[in-house]
């Protein structure tokens, strides 16, 4: 097991400022450590921050209270070294399957041939081949979704910052790409950080799942979710249930806590 | 109150500064005063033919053409838009009309009014009718049509007739689009009116504009000009607050 | 009660082409645009031979045809309408450049759209046409003038829409390019642009129509070579043939410049439009 901190997150608080409202606390005294090669998940109730702390490691929004260093280094912007997967794609509309994979690579300067080897291994990766031609609007939702996770890949990021990546697809889909997450994961072995509020998908992918507060969110605590089987089939084993229940209950009061605050 | 006075005034400043820039660069020189009359001149004028010198009455009789000509656009634009939306029948026949008309210029029927309604209120109303005609049709169609299945059904399963599923379901659900279609006519109606104005140059506050232009008359010119611009400010402002009013609900 | 959802659902089937299934029927729904346009001329016709209105007031449909004939043979209306697209052209290109740069500067730096958002917030409502006597003043009597006014005219629409186009663009795919590696300048050649793009092509398709009825108006008001003059000179001289013309001829320029923006935008935006449908 490789030593070092892939991401340190040190007493982070956050506000969001929208203009003419209030500012809203987003996150109160975040603190996090990510391992290198590790696969962490981040649960917790709608509006718990964490999409907000994701952000925030990804250096889309600027850290004000606190720090977040990546490899020892601050982060102050975006780059290629944090890959990030968003819930909606955020595919270029305008691009094709591998206009939109290339676009990393040309920004890095990478000669056109050894690029367009390079995406294509990442579409053959996610399974889209021959698909490269084809503009997001002509994909369904879960092959958008395997082009952006191709996208992000080519560019060969250390860091895999990952937003619900799996929300807006039905649930067969979901389990589906669950599975072929896995299997690059294992076979690329990246950090990953993965934002999700489904219980189940949380204990099943990661090997730790950090569980959040509702708003503002503080770190409730860490639960390890290794396994020694790996498969849909951990998922009916007793200790998967009992970690499973473990955490929902942990976020249930949590969740309801949301739910009224919202209604009143 | 006060949070909006200043907000209203932070937001309006550059406009201020212009008129300060304006009035700089032709009491130094830097612009001639021969091509552009001072800024206080101009409200000199402003103030003198608001006064004495008739502009407001022309200004009324201009903007009485123009809500002549808006508000029966208004009425049969609304009424054919829907009817279209109603009925397949209707529609599948005016539509090729519509989109055959629509992208001609309506100031070039402008010649034709002269010539069927000679230089009064008529050709200028007239204009404006049919240059606003248009956009309303088409927006109301389109908002109309638009009127999801399921709204229609569950009020048709809830026991409306006909009559209230045009008038309290279709027509309210249509009701942004439709006033976003009379929203663009209104700026429309402007510019018709100005052209007619122009072009037939006999009353009205264009007219009034393209005189003292050609007599000379910069200050007052511009004053008529700046009359123009706040008529189609207000008009349109006004025009939004109402349109907030109506759609209440959508907020 | 079957009848209202028919109506109301048939309506909805919206594009042209596509029919309820009835077989007799659909012939008749396929024939009802040039039923209703040669109904159009048919009328008119009828109205002109039954004496109600004067030869002179309406004339008949082939008389009218005829002299629109003679201008495109003898080259008349190509040399009108030459001019009149050039105006209008030049007046609309010199809005787009300008428009969109302002629009695309306001919604990234914050002075500038401090500065610029009343003056859009007046002149968009305004009527531009009030200011031709100025522009006049300013830059004479000939074609710099009217191309002026058509570029103010233009202006406005094309702002509004670009801002709102630049400022609506999704931040995901912002970032997501961010953390592609693409610089602060690239996410803006390459991201913003191209998202902002449908909006901004919708300015223009605003403001193109209204950049003709502008260079309509000041030919009009000033004479000389292109449609609106030669329309006003054939109402001078009580050539009522020549106004009707007139308008069958810029009718027609209009119908050319309108669908060739809307064919330009179907191949701009392949990818967004198929979304669409």
């Amino acid at each position: 097991m490789p030593a070092g901190n892939a991401i340190q997150v040190e007493h982070v608080t956050h506000y969001y400022r929208p203009p003419k409202k209030r500012p809203v606390h987003a996150l109160d005294q975040v603190s996090l450590e990510v391992a290198e090669q590790e696969f962490v998940a981040l649960l917790g109730p709608s509006g718990c921050g964490k999409s907000t702390l994701l952000y925030l490691i990804g250096g889309f929004m600027p850290v004000e209270s606190g720090a977040i260093r990546v490899k020892g280094r601050e982060v102050t912007e975006p780059g290629p070294d944090r890959g990030v997967v968003f819930q909606h794609f955020a595919l270029f509309p305008w691009k094709t399957v591998l206009g939109n994979v290339l676009y990393g690579l040309e920004n890095l300067g990478v000669p056109k041939d050894e690029a367009r080897e390079r995406a294509q291994k990442y579409i053959d990766m996610v399974h889209l081949t021959g698909f490269e031609d084809s503009y997001p609007n002509q994909l369904s939702g879960g092959m958008k979704q395997r082009a952006a996770i191709a996208r992000t890949l080519a560019v060969d990021p250390d860091i895999l910052l990952m937003d619900e990546p799996f929300g807006a697809l039905d649930a067969q889909t979901r389990g589906i790409m669950q599975e072929e997450l896995l299997s690059i994961w294992q076979g690329t072995r990246k950090t990953v950080v993965f934002v999700t509020h489904d219980v189940r998908e949380a204990v099943y992918l990661a090997e730790r799942v950090v569980l959040m507060t509702a708003r503002p969110g503080r770190i409730m605590e860490s639960v390890d979710t290794r396994f020694d089987e790996v498969g849909p089939a951990v998922m009916d084993r007793p200790e998967f249930v009992e970690k499973a229940s473990y955490i929902w209950n942990r976020i249930k009061g949590e969740a309801l806590a949301t739910v009224t605050a919202r209604a009143g | 109150m006060m949070a909006n006075l200043t907000h209203g005034l932070y937001r309006y400043a550059p406009l201020v500064l212009l008129a300060l820039a304006w009035e700089a660069a032709v009491r130094t020189g830097v612009i001639s005063e021969l091509v552009l009359p001072r800024f206080s001149d101009a409200l000199v004028s402003w103030w003198d033919l608001t006064t004495t010198g008739g502009m407001f009455e022309q200004a009324a009789h201009s903007l009485k053409r123009a809500v002549i000509g808006l508000g029966l656009a208004v009425a049969l634009g609304t009424t054919a838009g829907i009817l279209m939306a109603w009925n397949a029948t209707i529609r599948v026949f005016v539509n090729p009309l519509i989109q055959m008309f629509y992208p001609m210029p309506k100031s070039a029927l402008i010649p034709v009014m002269i010539l069927w309604f000679g230089l009064g209120d008529a050709s200028k109303i007239v204009t404006i009718f049919i240059g606003c005609l248009l956009p309303i049709v088409v927006s109301s169609f389109n908002g109309a049509r638009g009127v999801e299945d399921v709204i229609l059904w569950s009020a048709r399963s809830l026991g409306a007739t006909r009559r209230q599923l045009l008038w309290q379901i279709i027509v309210p659900a249509a009701m942004p689009e439709i006033l976003t279609g009379i929203r663009t006519a209104l700026a429309i109606s402007f510019v018709l009116l100005v052209s007619s104005e122009f072009i037939i140059a006999r009353d009205g506050i264009g007219f009034m504009i393209s005189g003292f232009g050609d007599e000379g008359n910069y200050d007052r010119m511009f004053a008529c000009i700046m009359t123009v611009v706040a008529m189609g400010f207000c008009a349109d402002r006004i025009f939004q607050l109402f349109m907030r009013r109506v759609l209440i609900w959508r907020e | 009660m079957a009848r209202i959802t028919s109506g109301a659902a048939e309506a909805r089937i919206t594009l042209p082409g596509t029919r309820p299934p009835l077989s007799a029927s659909a012939l008749f729904w396929k024939a009802a645009p040039a039923i209703s346009i040669a109904g159009l001329f048919l009328f008119w016709q009828l109205l002109s031979l039954s004496g109600v209105f004067s030869n002179y007031l309406l004339p008949q449909v082939p008389t009218v045809f005829h002299r629109v004939a003679i201008d495109v043979i003898t080259g008349e209306f190509w040399i009108n309408a030459a001019h009149t697209l050039y105006r209008a052209l030049a007046g609309f290109a010199i809005a787009a450049t300008l428009a969109v740069t302002i629009g695309i500067a306001m919604a990234r730096v914050r002075v500038v759209n401090w500065f610029f958002d009343p003056v859009l917030s007046i002149g968009f409502p305004m009527p531009k046409v009030a200011w031709l006597p100025v522009f006049m003043l300013w830059f004479g009597a000939y074609d710099t003038s009217k191309i002026l006014l058509i570029a103010f005219s233009a202006f406005f629409a094309i702002a509004v829409n670009t801002v709102a186009g630049t400022q609506g663009v999704d931040r995901y795919l912002v970032w997501s390019a961010r953390s592609l590696g693409a610089s602060d300048r690239k996410v803006l050649r390459t991201v913003i642009l191209p998202a902002a793009l449908p909006q901004i092509l919708t300015g223009f398709q605003i403001a193109m129509p209204l950049a003709m009825i502008v260079t309509i108006v000041t030919e009009m008001l000033m004479g000389g070579v292109g449609l609106g003059g030669a329309m006003i000179r054939a109402q001078r001289f009580a050539d009522s043939i020549g106004v009707f013309a007139g308008i069958v001829e810029i009718g027609f320029t209009g119908f050319v410049v309108i669908f060739g923006m809307r064919w330009v935008r179907r191949q701009l935006l392949t990818w967004h439009e198929e979304a669409k449908r």
